[in-house]
């Protein structure tokens, strides 16, 4: 890995507007009228059916779209991935299982115009040949499945989806579904198999869901961020989307800012700007003066920055890809001086063990034991060669299972312990951790003995009880 | 034949079929490789990643269950690599696991035993405390035991794809994973206890076979089951004492695959049973030579004739054939009423309960039922009837009870002492072996022919059948010896 990012290229700064969520602030902005009142649908309706679907794919690769879900894969490209004479029909199935801890993007495109993505998926229906698009939305989003459910009806009794779509002859079914509650269904094939009906197991690749996806049938998987930006890009040309970002991530991107900073919240801004400006800029910087510990910047996933890093980082997918973390979904988190990194690592692996699917061996042992080890540390009975032990288990998990959450879940304790061992080591032997574990646990165990009541298997923190040895 | 691609395992040139997966031309040339998930005969899951070997050209290592073959792949399946990471599955594999061997049915022949010694650490490095799963009894011959699950889904694929009766699958997520009935389900159907044997751990077990017996105390004989027409490949395992313990189904594609049915499994009682232990005449003990010299003499009255079932071994047959050629009897035969094929996604169970009859046909060239149901509608009385019976349970078919009915005598040679000895006209009776005590030869319904080797010592005096119609066939040669007078009625 690069130790220093190479610098971008100087580029005529571009006064950046807001793209996708420009409207987003408006009353009823989740509506059709408001959605056609804004020009909406046009694009849509010029092109479907009209348009060579090949140049539409070509466009798109030439904008230099990049996947918005987390792993950056060049939209265009896997368009052309497509398989094509199969003799079975393509999908295209749409992703809006947001559940990265930290990003908050999709709900908004969702709750407040549902018209932008459905008018992407009917372009992209176009482009790729496909007649049915599947909007798998996250469980828990209510609102977003009222809002968009009732956009497709709209969409659907205005003749713009469904059989014979803006009366050009191509027939376009839009179907909204509904995940459970599982983060692993946001990974492309565990969503395939949900939409299948099966348990959120994602498939082996090869072969690739661009081969055999959906139902073994060639399936194209899509974020809805990347759904919503190619209305813009077909509208305003690929030259438009360049006009923004590095040469290899074009464009613009919506980030999600948390922590402790000022103004926390969703920012669409050009990819490529400095991580500082975004913080500071975009953000009001920290919140009471305080000073800045470690930022993870792209879900909860993407390995942890330190200060100096940050200082160094662009937010751009090779930038970061240079410091050892990713992009991913574009979750920016900000921690402050005050943050007990332990305890945030436990509370990342208390979520990675929940989440993980159980299907690959090293991912389903290995986040419960990330866990145990995490809590037992954080709760002051870490022992010696722990941390050498949670490297190794890291190690173990890495790049060793079908999907990736093993990874997501190792990536974060491995940049804890490079970086910020040394807040490890300090609660390793702090002996006056033990008493403030016993209160922080017994107010704490409380509580989540509640929220864990309807599992079978006894909770971390019920397993925790188990471990009073003082 | 289609496309063949040129690779090399650990440095040794192969050429395999292109559609085939690294772990498959790895295990049809004799390269093991060390897998949990993958069965031959099931769908590939790629879930317990033991199976990982280096592909040169790959990053890291890859799993060989689901690894494509391209040209001149080369695949190593040692190295560092790939040990750390089995060994790092292993590890994995095992902190939650009880490590209750020495109460678990599956030790001996468990495979993360086998594997934990091949590839494991030699200490644990898991101090924590360990996810309890739940304990649950799947069906009539099914237990499972959760904490020794490993989440491998045999069991769930099996029930998919072979018994297509879905009635397992996965709940919950993570560490907590375990294999549950559907609500309302029972694993009752009549294939249940595959999900036993291809279980790689002691997670599911069989309730019959459950704290029988210690598997190292156990030995083992190929053999062939006779309780229907597609004779699957069977492997029985006899205790010290030469006690079937269990019957396990043999790997053979052309026959039964992996599999076979809860009935074959569960069918040697009768090896034990209600045996028939001496030959008797009247309904008297006898002394084996006795027995046949007054059969011999029995054969001679007229209307006679010998009636063998299809469940007999060739051998069997072609004595009966010898016998009656001799002894100048008509040869008829029948078989075991046939009910309707049981067919399943992935396997069928013969209603043919016979595992002869299409060498029956071959070498006698008589059709059993057609045979047995032409000779029930002629009327007429009937001489003596030498009856090569051997079929288990031994309940006669209304037309065989007609038939039996007509004659003087009736000479049985049989294993069972059951309803046909007492009310089947027995006037000689011998006792012959059952299919686990003797050797024997059968055409499956595919006419198939397969021998099958006698898996024990017999429990009980007796005698194979081939060996007393050629005894018969002599004294009847040698002339009469018999002291007792045959009544010419």
């Amino acid at each position: 890995m690069a130790d220093t990012p190479a610098p971008t290229e100087p580029k005529p700064i571009v006064p950046f507007k807001p793209v996708i969520l420009a409207h987003i602030h408006e009353d009823g902005s989740h509506t059709l009228d408001h959605y056609e009142a804004r020009g909406g649908y046009a694009v849509a309706r010029e092109h479907v059916g009209t348009t060579d679907p090949a140049s539409l794919v070509k466009l798109v690769d030439d904008s230099g779209l990049r996947g918005r879900g987390g792993a950056g894969f060049p939209t265009g490209k896997k368009w052309s991935f497509l398989a094509k004479g199969t003799g079975k029909p393509a999908y295209l199935a749409i992703n809006g299982d947001e559940s990265e801890p930290g990003t908050f993007k999709d709900r908004h495109i969702l709750e407040r115009d549902p018209h932008q993505l459905i008018e992407g998926a009917l372009i992209t229906c176009w482009a790729i040949q496909s007649h049915q698009a599947f909007i798998y939305l996250r469980g828990e989003f209510i609102l977003g499945y009222e809002r968009l459910d009732k956009a497709v009806r709209e969409a659907k009794a205005k003749g713009y989806v469904g059989a014979n779509a803006f009366g050009k002859g191509f027939d376009i079914t839009v179907t909204v579904i509904r995940g459970a509650g599982a983060y692993i269904c946001g990974e492309e094939t565990g969503m395939l198999s949900s939409i299948e009906g099966g348990r959120g197991y994602p498939k082996i690749k090869p072969p690739f869901p661009a081969i055999s996806g959906l139902f073994k049938c060639p399936t194209i998987v899509n974020n809805v961020e990347t759904i919503a930006n190619v209305t813009h890009i077909v509208k305003n040309g690929a030259a438009w989307h360049r006009q923004w970002g590095t040469e290899k991530s074009p464009g613009y991107k919506i980030f999600c800012l948390s922590g402790q900073v000022n103004k926390p919240g969703v920012y669409e801004v050009p990819l490529g700007i400095t991580m500082d400006s975004f913080i500071n800029d975009y953000g009001g910087g920290l919140r009471d003066g305080k000073k800045m510990k470690a930022v993870i910047p792209g879900g909860l996933s993407a390995p942890v920055l330190t200060p100096d890093m940050v200082a160094k980082c662009t937010m751009d997918y090779e930038s970061l890809a240079g410091l050892g973390s990713m992009l991913g979904s574009g979750g920016v988190t900000v921690l402050n001086e005050d943050v007990d990194l332990v305890d945030s690592i436990f509370n990342t692996m208390r979520f990675y063990h929940h989440e993980s699917c159980g299907q690959c061996t090293p991912c389903r042992e290995g986040t419960g034991w990330l866990e145990k080890l995490a809590h037992r540390i954080a709760h002051g009975h870490g022992r010696q060669g722990d941390l050498d032990l949670l490297g190794d288990v890291c190690k173990n998990m890495r790049g060793r299972t079908i999907c990736v959450l093993a990874d997501a879940a190792a990536m974060p304790m491995q940049s804890y312990l490079q970086h910020f061992r040394g807040e490890f080591e300090k609660k390793l032997h702090d002996p006056g951790l033990d008493e403030k574990a016993r209160t922080f646990r017994d107010e704490f165990t409380a509580t989540a003995k509640q929220a864990t009541r309807e599992h079978k298997a006894p909770s971390v923190l019920e397993v925790g009880l188990g471990m009073d040895r003082t | 034949m289609g496309k063949e691609v040129n690779i090399k395992i650990d440095g040794r040139d192969l050429t395999v079929p292109a559609e085939w997966t690294v772990i498959k031309a790895a295990h049809e040339n004799g390269i093991e490789i060390p897998h949990y998930c993958y069965h031959e005969d099931l769908s590939i899951a790629g879930n317990c990643r033991i199976c990982m070997v280096g592909v040169k050209g790959a990053p890291r290592p890859v799993v060989a269950c689901a690894q494509p073959l391209t040209e001149g792949m080369e695949v190593t399946t040692t190295g560092e690599a790939v040990e750390e990471a089995r060994k790092g599955v292993m590890e994995f594999l095992l902190i939650n696991h009880p490590l209750d061997c020495p109460e678990c049915d599956q030790a001996g022949e468990c495979k993360l035993q086998d594997y934990s010694y091949d590839f494991g650490r030699d200490h644990g490095r898991f101090h924590e405390e360990k996810v309890v799963k739940s304990k649950a009894t799947f069906g009539p011959h099914v237990k499972y035991w959760g904490s020794r699950c490993i989440v491998c889904t045999r069991c769930v694929r099996f029930t998919n794809e072979v018994s297509g009766e879905n009635e397992l699958n996965v709940i919950y997520r993570g560490d907590r994973s375990e294999i549950a009935l559907f609500p309302g389900q029972v694993l009752d159907n009549p294939l249940s206890m595959n999900v036993v044997d291809i279980c790689p751990v002691g997670a599911l077990v069989s309730s019959d076979f459950l704290f029988q017996s210690r598997v190292w105390h156990l030995h083992s004989k190929d053999s062939v089951c006779g309780e229907c027409a597609v004779g699957c490949n069977t492997r029985i395992d006899l205790d010290a004492k030469e006690k079937i313990k269990r019957i396990v189904p043999r790997q053979n594609d052309a026959v039964n695959k992996s599999w076979m049915c809860d009935h074959g499994r569960l069918s040697f009682d009768y090896v034990y049973d209600k045996r028939l232990h001496k030959p008797k005449i009247d309904g008297k003990d006898a002394v084996y030579k006795e027995a046949v010299a007054h059969a011999a003499d029995l054969l001679r009255l007229p209307g006679s004739l010998a009636l063998v079932s299809a469940w007999s071994s060739q051998e069997t047959l072609a004595a009966a054939k010898t016998a009656s050629e001799a002894l100048g009897l008509p040869l008829h035969a029948y078989a075991k009423p046939s009910s309707q094929d049981q067919v399943f996604p992935g396997f069928t169970i013969a209603g043919d309960k016979n595992p002869n009859r299409s060498g029956l046909k071959t070498a006698l060239g008589l059709d059993p039922d057609e045979s047995l149901a032409s000779l029930a509608s002629k009327d007429g009385a009937l001489g003596t009837v030498l009856l090569v019976h051997g079929i288990p349970g031994s309940e006669a078919s209304p037309q065989l009870k007609q038939v039996l009915a007509r004659s003087e005598n009736v000479i049985l040679l049989d294993f069972g002492d059951g309803d046909l000895l007492r009310n089947g006209n027995v006037t000689v009776a011998l006792p012959t072996l059952t299919i686990y005590e003797q050797s024997g030869t059968y055409a499956n319904r595919d006419g198939i022919v397969q021998k099958a080797e006698a898996a024990m010592e017999p429990v009980t005096y007796g005698r194979p059948a081939a060996e007393i119609l050629r005894d018969l066939n002599k004294a009847a040669m040698q002339g009469a010896t018999s002291k007792i007078a045959v009544s010419q009625g």
